[in-house]
């Protein structure tokens, strides 16, 4: 487990590397589509297009890879006030709920995403089945967090150790 | 029959409560929802209309990209010396009335929320700073300076640039820089009540003058911070001027920060920003999910017509505009105790938009309203996301916090209220600058 867990840690640093990148070039691809058009007078289409597929990736990368429990928006008024009986109770629940839903649809999702591959995106010409390609790994590992969250549950295996060190992330 | 859409909603809301991340809750009920659907009508819906709501949601929100951008530069100026430039500038123009530090945090989130969009940043990042100089002789105790912070914080986001008047205007469709432009005065009365709160208080427990920076030092505090203070200056110049879009601004934003804390003021390594940007990424991440996650739980209220049928359901009441807007106010009042403020503007909003159209109610104004609810909502105890980080910086357990926060809060309520009924105040602003309404 703690070689997981380090193997775990080891993506998430790595995959954050590459998210700052892609930040990165969101904020010089701005900034060169402002000197573009007003300093060269050249509107350019490709810099939109970079910039909404790098926030696109981003997002999705950040979720499947690099993101905590701790970072993620959530609404542990309740879920910190119960006791840790619950707690895992509530664990087990939400996560086999969630992992049902996204494991019915993932036939779906991949059928989507796959079909898009007819159309094109108007600057680069690059097929859309590419562009949304990071959805599948997201989806996915929606399916595969929400089955740890139960497995944690169920056992209850790091659970105490697990909402600390949320915190310091 | 069981209704598909009555469960999608109670499974939103049992996961919420179950500690799981808001947009992957309001995702999961989406899909649910579409599954049910699927089943009782195979024709008209199916389970991809999920990640195709998500993903083509995101591919166009163009406006959204200044999200990730407005953070950055936030994270920039944090990092830098820029954030103790300017509280060196608002020390000498405000440490000298009583309760001078407090005045100096009023000050200070004023201008630092005309170059940041978000008040959790003024809050870690200038907030932090003066937390330290507030306690640091005992001079006030470390639940004020922290409740202080914290009220004073949600001025960020109401004062352009804002990131929640971002997600406003992709809920309703209205001109981010008109928005910008509405939050203007109401954030300077906000600062005004606050200071205002600031000195009754500071008379009446005898809080300190700060050291009195001498006139003469005025003009080189000044010089010192005046890179930084230009920066509000382009910003707003630059969208009124149509020299650039909101989003684009923000790209400038961040640009100009970057540029005079590691050339000017030679104070970020990019090692630093390196780790800023890894920092805004994580961020920008969490609140993508959300953002993803509202847009397929837009797709069924919308689906379902819910926000007409509450138009046409509120319109059988008679209800004055007063009236809804003292109930609209109370509810997303509510809803602050107890959600994200961002959230309650991707998802309560849109619901009321249609009402409020009907109502004759401005779009403009009524952006506003939401956005300086959702942010005193940031507040209130007892899930106020502010109070928890202003009592993470002080290690001060957040009862004593909350105790100390009444005040601000109440002052805002008041603020809350001029600018609920007093449209014309609101926009005023816009309306010099060319908004037709």
């Amino acid at each position: 487990m703690s070689k997981l867990r380090a193997l775990t840690d080891w993506v998430a640093n790595w995959g954050n590397h590459l998210t700052a990148a892609l930040l990165f070039s969101m904020f010089v691809v701005f900034v060169l589509q402002i000197l573009f058009r007003y300093v060269l007078g050249l509107p350019v289409l490709w810099t939109v297009e970079w910039v909404t597929i790098a926030w696109l990736w981003g997002i999705l990368f950040s979720f499947t890879f690099v993101m905590r429990t701790g970072d993620m928006i959530r609404l542990d008024i309740v879920y910190n006030a119960v006791s840790l009986k619950w707690q895992r109770a509530m664990d087990v629940v939400g996560g086999l709920t969630v992992a049902a839903i996204f494991g019915y649809t993932l036939p779906h999702a991949w059928d989507y995403v796959t079909f898009m591959g007819i159309e094109r995106t108007a600057a680069f010409l690059w097929p859309f089945d590419v562009v949304f390609a990071i959805y599948i790994p997201f989806h996915i590992a929606i399916i595969v967090r929400m089955l740890l969250l139960a497995v944690d549950g169920f056992t209850g295996a790091n659970h105490h150790l697990e909402s600390e060190s949320s915190d310091n992330d | 029959m069981i209704d598909p859409f009555a469960i999608s909603m109670i499974l939103i809301v049992v996961l919420a409560l179950f500690g799981i991340s808001v947009g992957l809750a309001m995702f999961s009920g989406s899909m649910l929802y579409l599954i049910l659907m699927d089943a009782q009508f195979p024709r008209g819906f199916d389970p991809s209309i999920g990640p195709e709501t998500m993903l083509q949601g995101l591919f166009n929100g163009y406006t959204l990209l200044a999200i990730p951008l407005f953070i950055l530069a936030a994270d920039i100026m944090n990092i830098g010396s820029l954030a103790d430039r300017l509280l060196k500038f608002c020390q000498a123009l405000v440490g000298r009335f009583r309760g001078g530090l407090g005045q100096v945090n009023v000050v200070s989130s004023v201008i630092f929320s005309g170059m940041s969009g978000s008040a959790v940043a003024d809050a870690v990042g200038m907030g932090k700073i003066i937390i330290g100089l507030m306690t640091r002789d005992g001079k006030y105790s470390p639940a004020y300076a922290a409740a202080i912070t914290a009220a004073t914080a949600t001025v960020g986001p109401i004062i352009p640039p804002s990131i929640p008047m971002v997600l406003y205007a992709l809920v309703s469709d209205q001109s981010v820089g008109y928005l910008f432009a509405a939050g203007m005065v109401p954030g300077l009365l906000m600062a005004l009540m606050m200071g205002f709160t600031n000195y009754v208080i500071a008379r009446k427990r005898d809080f300190p003058t700060d050291t009195e920076v001498p006139l003469r030092e005025l003009p080189r505090v000044t010089y010192e911070a005046f890179p930084a203070l230009m920066l509000p200056v382009i910003l707003l110049g630059g969208i009124y001027g149509g020299v650039m879009t909101p989003t684009e601004a923000a790209a400038v934003a961040a640009a100009y920060a970057l540029i005079i804390s590691t050339i000017l003021y030679r104070s970020v390594s990019p090692k630093a920003f390196w780790d800023a940007l890894r920092g805004g990424s994580r961020s920008a991440g969490s609140i993508g999910v959300l953002i993803g996650g509202s847009m397929t739980f837009n797709y069924v209220i919308t689906r379902e017509d819910i926000p007409n049928t509450l138009a046409m359901f509120l319109q059988g009441f008679d209800l004055s505009q007063t009236g809804f807007l003292i109930a609209v106010n109370i509810l997303i009042l509510l809803l602050g105790c107890v959600i994200e403020g961002g959230a309650i503007i991707l998802i309560v909003v849109p619901i009321l938009i249609p009402t409020v159209q009907a109502m004759g109610i401005d779009l403009v104004h009524f952006g506003v309203i939401a956005v300086v609810n959702a942010m005193i909502g940031l507040i209130t105890p007892p899930y106020g996301l502010l109070l928890f980080i202003v009592s993470n910086i002080t290690e001060q357990p957040i009862g004593r916090v909350i105790k100390e926060v009444w005040p601000f809060i109440i002052a805002l309520l008041l603020a809350l209220i001029l600018i609920t009924f007093a449209p014309d105040f609101v926009l005023w602003f816009p309306r010099l600058l060319g908004y037709q309404g």
